[in-house]
């Protein structure tokens, strides 16, 4: 086959002419069906222009629905009506040109002027956008500013009277209302030079074709009929509006034989302008939409294409796959990282393919046979022929059956398949997981596997995608299993960990004095599948962090971070420390590298399954919950809010006197007022921090589970305690500062003094979320939650788009083989990957212990 | 006279000659123009000499590291 490239492609508009010629037949009848329910021969379902039926042959060109592509009729009107789409172009043409000699309204010397001009900024080759943007910029419009306000014609000095265009089709020159035939006349005298300034095409587009006289219809298979379940046909919305045109046009041309008033003529004229007008875009402005019987408004040419439902959103942008699944995520802590529990429902629709050989041909008939679950779909032959199984053609499809056939069979326990939670930001966005078939509708997910996908469970779905060959299968299983992606690309740093309860559980087992029974022990170790208890105490009882020890790979040596000693495990076994969200976490020197380095991905995510279990198991066992409890102050920790707080108040005060008497020293860059207002802040700052130190220093108790999750940094922090204990503390605005308007402009509440910056004036909220809240640190709070809120918003929205168009930007970057950074067209973008050809994965933190080494 | 470029933060530049040129475009499997670009009229290429179509190597510090970078000259 030949092939040429395309060099551009030119857009022009449809000359009557033009029409003539594409269009197959010329439609004259206002009507779709006769009585028989035959299509009308000249009416709009006129078989010329193709046919929906199959079986039925199309008049052109002899071929059925399937083949025929569908040929154009045409519309002569009898009077031309203006496109409306269009006639902003023809007010910019009639504008620019004299009424009585048809040229251009300036003289030559001036044309020359603009064309010069634009001659200069012709030489720039480049066809961007910003070039042709400057064009516009520097020579069409003043050109065409000038045009307009000019009052008569340059050349022959006929005054250019008062040109008014109502939208969308209406023109009137000095209050004459203009007929489209008369602007077609004045639009047709214009010369090709002159439709050249002014930057019009004459040969692919004469602008007098916007004014149509010859209206091209589609091919029914654009417009096709449906036939409702009682036999009734409802034609499209195309083919009611093009009824309407030409029963008015048919109309029109009576009344004109007959030599009807013009009064008539022009009324029907006009409707006719509208039904054209409504056909090419139904919500044209200032113009009443066109209904349907029902009320309904009629969907035409412009709303076919237009927004988010519209052929470009909908159907071009818009892609969809087959072998996907979407629904709503819940949680299963018994499944692995690496599963993914799917809906019975679901895996007996998805397939994967089964390839039959000679070695499995026995197998494969078994399979064949089976009428439930695990069972085969379709059976695509060696010649790529799919049939459908059903019980009719079983045992033929089995008689059938030879080494090269393709079985579809359903999704079974084990199959790969590809994870997806949108927004897809990340590469961990995607991973595959096995599938584990399960009953219920949703799909099922391990809670340590949320924060790559960035999901919960208040209702989140996601989607799931089955490859289909076994290439695709073998790459999904090995790149993006999420042992393979438990550390970042960023960072190097655990995504995957363990998090909520299964830190919870741990900090609280591997407490320093805490034991457990041998039921306990058995218990937990058991719904973690380890068969394997420690040593036992003396007393026969088991230590946590033993329990924690069996969990351990053989052998390990570790010191890191905890609470408050040094966490160590040696040969395998803790020896000192709690375990904390420190322990596990991110950034430099966690368990989780180290086994991860040393002992593999595979062992690493057993370890991360299974100390979660263990902690989950543990949590169940021993109860943890917060209530009221938790967040009750102790008459003593009251006492200190009160001391403190006055504490800080009197500071203020004195502050705020010494500012009154300027006796204040200045902060240096800063005027008295700004310094006043940074040591304020600066005071409440401290004393929030105060208080997070004194809560501390009173809840020493172990028994408050809140401050205990805050102890493992599993959940909250000091500060959402201290917050519900003592004092909300300082509400901020979204600029950082304290709350100062509101009330006219330099108070909150019409209470306050003018002027106040004491903090209760100011939106320091004193009272706390047990105790309640007063009426006016409700308000202040309710500030400070909807800045912060609107804040988010726009943050959120800003650095999201920002980020795409910066992963956009890079996504073809990729490290060669030579360790240097290249784009898709291997153009050079790094010498040395990241400056020392490290990839943060594989990075891992080593302190060398001077004493350990003797 | 201390100019900007002979500034401390600027690294060094050197012109590599046709034949140096040749083997890294070899090594590295690409042409002349997949190299990223620098002006003739930037201030070390002026001070280089450099013509249109020469390449300069800098040798820019990443951490404890002098890595080199190769920049095409190209018209300004």
């Amino acid at each position: 086959m030949q092939t040429e490239v395309i060099e551009s492609i030119k857009f022009g508009i449809v000359s009557p002419d033009d029409a003539k010629k594409i269009s197959v037949v010329k439609l004259t009848v206002p009507d779709t069906y006769n009585e028989d329910g035959y299509p009308i021969e000249g009416g709009l379902l006129d078989q010329r222009m193709g046919v929906i039926d199959p079986g039925l042959l199309c008049k052109t060109c002899g071929a059925r629905a399937k083949s025929c592509p569908g040929h154009f009729g045409r519309i002569e009107l009898v009077r031309p009506v203006l496109h409306s789409e269009f006639s902003k172009i023809v007010y910019m043409i009639l504008q620019s040109t004299c009424k009585s000699c048809h040229k251009l309204l300036l003289s030559d010397e001036h044309i020359d002027e603009y064309k010069n001009a634009l001659a200069k900024l012709d030489k720039v080759e480049e066809v961007a956008t910003e070039a042709i943007e400057e064009k516009v910029e520097a020579g069409s419009l003043p050109m065409l500013k000038r045009l307009k306000n000019m009052k008569k014609c340059e050349r022959c000095g006929t005054p250019k009277g008062k040109l008014k265009f109502s939208a969308p089709t209406y023109f009137y020159v000095d209050d004459y209302k203009l007929k489209p035939d008369e602007i077609r006349d004045l639009l047709a005298a214009i010369s090709v030079e002159d439709l050249g300034v002014l930057g019009v095409d004459s040969i692919a587009s004469r602008p007098e074709w916007l004014v149509l006289s010859v209206l091209l219809v589609p091919p029914v298979n654009v417009r096709p009929s449906i036939t409702l379940e009682s036999g009734e046909r409802s034609e499209d919305d195309l083919t009611h509006k093009l009824v309407d045109i030409m029963r008015i046009n048919l109309r029109l041309e009576q009344n004109l034989n007959a030599g009807a008033p013009q009064i008539i003529i022009d009324d029907l004229w006009e409707l006719l302008q509208y039904h054209v007008t409504t056909y090419f875009n139904n919500e044209t402005a200032s113009i009443p939409p066109a209904r349907h019987r029902s009320g309904r408004a009629l969907k035409t040419l412009a709303q076919r294409l237009k927004g988010k439902e519209g052929r470009f959103r909908y159907n071009l942008s818009g892609k969809r796959v087959n072998y996907s699944a979407r629904t709503v995520i819940s949680v299963d802590p018994n499944i692995n990282l690496d599963e993914v529990g799917v809906p019975l429902e679901i895996a007996s629709k998805l397939t994967v393919p089964f390839y039959v050989t000679m070695w499995n041909l026995e197998k494969a008939k078994e399979l064949l046979l089976r009428t439930e679950y695990p069972m085969i779909i379709n059976v695509i032959s060696k010649d790529g022929k799919r049939k459908r199984v059903i019980d009719l053609n079983r045992e033929e499809l089995i008689k059938d059956l030879q080494p090269g056939d393709v079985m579809e069979r359903q999704l079974m326990d084990g199959d790969v398949t590809l994870f997806n939670r949108q927004p897809s930001l990340h590469r961990v966005s995607i991973m595959s997981h096995k599938a584990k078939v399960l009953s219920g509708r949703t799909f099922r997910m391990n809670y340590c596997v949320t924060p790559p996908y960035n999901a919960d469970f208040d209702g989140d779905e996601m989607n799931l995608h089955v490859p289909q060959n076994l290439e695709a299968q073998a790459e999904a299983s090995y790149l993006m299993s999420p042992q393979y992606q438990i550390f970042s690309p960023r960072d190097g740093d655990a995504i995957i960990t363990n998090n909520e309860d299964g830190i919870t559980g741990m900090y609280l087992m591997t407490k320093e004095d805490n034991y457990l029974t041998k039921e306990q022990a058995v218990y937990m170790l058991s719904i973690a599948k380890v068969y394997e208890l420690p040593e036992p105490t003396k007393d026969g009882l088991y230590r946590g962090r033993d329990i924690f020890s069996v969990l351990l790979p053989k052998g390990l040596n570790f010191t890191g971070k905890s609470a408050k000693s040094p966490f160590v495990i040696k040969d395998g076994k803790l020896v000192n420390g709690v375990v904390t969200k420190e322990t596990f976490g991110r950034g430099d020197n966690k368990l989780l590298v180290k086994i991860g380095k040393d002992y593999g991905y595979e062992v690493l995510k057993e370890f991360i399954f299974k100390s979660a279990k263990v902690a989950d198991a543990y949590v169940t066992l021993m109860g943890v919950t917060v209530g009221v409890k938790e967040y009750t102050t102790s008459s003593k920790l009251e006492v200190e809010r009160v001391r403190l707080l006055q504490e800080t108040f009197g500071k203020i005060e004195a502050l705020i006197s010494q500012y009154k008497t300027r006796k204040l020293e200045p902060l240096i860059g800063y005027t008295l007022r700004q310094s006043l207002e940074r040591m304020i802040i600066a005071e409440l700052n401290l004393v929030r921090d105060k208080a997070g130190e004194t809560l501390l220093r009173y809840e020493t108790s172990e028994d408050n589970a809140a401050v205990e999750m805050t102890r493992s940094g599993s959940r909250g922090s000091v500060l959402n305690i201290e917050q519900m204990t003592m004092f909300l503390g300082q509400q901020a605005t979204l600029s950082g500062g304290r709350i100062k308007r509101g009330y006219y402009t330099n108070r909150v509440l019409p209470h306050i003094e003018p002027g106040d910056v004491r903090p209760g004036a100011r939106g320091f909220v004193a009272t706390s979320y047990y105790s309640g809240l007063a009426p006016t640190d409700l308000f202040m709070h309710a500030v400070g939650s909807r800045s912060s809120e609107v804040y988010k918003a726009l943050l959120t929205a800003r650095s999201g788009y920002l980020y795409r168009r910066l992963s956009n930007a890079l996504q073809d970057y990729c490290v060669d083989s030579d360790y240097s950074v290249r784009d898709a067209n291997n153009n050079l973008i790094q010498t040395v990957y990241g400056g020392d050809m490290v990839n943060p994965i594989f990075v891992q933190f080593q302190k060398l212990d001077a004493e350990e080494k003797e | 006279m201390t100019t900007k470029s002979d500034h401390e933060l600027v690294p060094v530049h050197e012109l590599m000659s046709e034949k140096e040129v040749k083997t890294l475009l070899d090594s590295m499997g690409m042409t002349l123009e997949g190299l990223p670009k620098i002006f003739d009229t930037d201030p070390q290429a002026v001070k280089l000499g450099a013509k249109t179509g020469q390449v300069i190597k800098i040798y820019r510090r990443e951490g404890k590291r002098e890595i080199p970078y190769y920049r095409v000259v190209v018209e300004g």
